[in-house]
C-alpha cells in the first residue's frame, strides 16, 4: 500500500495473512474431500461454505481496517479504490454474463466460475491504488 | 484548497516527513494537501493549526470553490 506503515496497516497485513492462510487451507482440505470422500446431501453445502468463510473474514478486516486507519488520506485513498474495484467488477461481470447469454452458438465465451469474481475485485482494488493516489500528486 | 502549509513548513525548516511526524499522518498525506488537492477533515486542520500556533484561516484560504 505505501512505504511507511501506520500502527492499522500492520494489524490489517496481519490479519489478512492469517485469513489468507485460513482460506487456502480450507480451499486443499474442501477439494481433498470431495476428490476423496464423495461427500453428499447437507455435507456439499457445508463443505462449499468452508473456504466462504476466511472470505467472509477478509472483507470484515478490510472493515476493521478502515475503522481503524487513523490516517484519512491513505482512507479516502482506499475507499476510493474499492469503490472503482467494485465498479470493475459489476461492470465486468456483466459484459460477461450478457456475451455468455447472447453469444454462446458461436462459441465465443468461456465459461469463468462464479469464485473468480472475488479474485478479480482484489486485483482491481490493488491496481486501483497507484492510479487514485496519482491523482492527489 | 489552496493553503500556506509548504511555506510555513519552509519557514519551520521541515520536510514533508516532519510535519507528518508531528501530525501522526502519512508524508502522502501531508504532500496531498500541501498540494491542495486533499482537503483535511476539521480535526486534522485544527492540529495543523495548533502546531503552527495559527488559526486554520491563517493557514487555509477559502476561494469560495468548496
Amino acid at each position: 500500500m505505501y512505504c511507511t506503515k501506520t500502527a492499522a496497516q500492520r494489524r490489517y497485513r496481519a490479519r489478512t495473512l492469517f485469513a489468507t492462510t485460513a482460506y487456502l487451507l480450507a480451499i486443499w482440505g474442501v477439494t481433498w474431500m470431495f476428490r476423496h470422500r464423495h461427500p453428499q446431501g447437507a455435507a456439499v453445502y457445508l463443505l462449499a461454505l468452508a473456504p466462504e468463510l476466511p472470505i467472509f473474514a477478509i472483507l470484515a478486516i478490510f472493515g476493521i481496517y478502515l475503522a481503524e486507519e487513523t490516517d484519512e488520506f491513505i482512507r479516502a485513498v482506499l475507499v476510493q479504490s474499492s469503490l472503482w474495484a467494485t465498479g470493475v467488477v459489476l461492470a465486468f461481470t456483466t459484459f460477461w454474463s450478457l456475451l455468455q447469454s447472447y453469444a454462446p452458438a458461436i462459441d465465443l465465451v468461456v465459461k469463468v466460475p462464479m469464485y473468480w469474481v472475488f479474485v478479480l475485485w482484489c486485483v482491481s482494488f490493488g491496481l486501483a491504488q497507484p492510479l487514485v493516489q496519482r491523482r492527489y500528486k | 484548497m489552496k493553503n500556506r502549509l509548504r511555506v510555513l513548513r519552509a519557514e519551520k525548516n521541515w520536510s514533508q516527513a516532519d510535519l507528518a511526524q508531528r501530525l501522526e499522518v502519512s508524508r502522502q498525506s501531508v504532500n496531498a494537501i500541501e498540494t491542495g488537492k486533499f482537503d483535511p477533515s476539521l480535526p486534522l486542520a485544527f492540529r495543523l493549526a495548533r502546531l503552527f500556533d495559527m488559526t486554520i484561516e491563517q493557514i487555509f484560504i477559502d476561494d469560495g470553490s468548496g
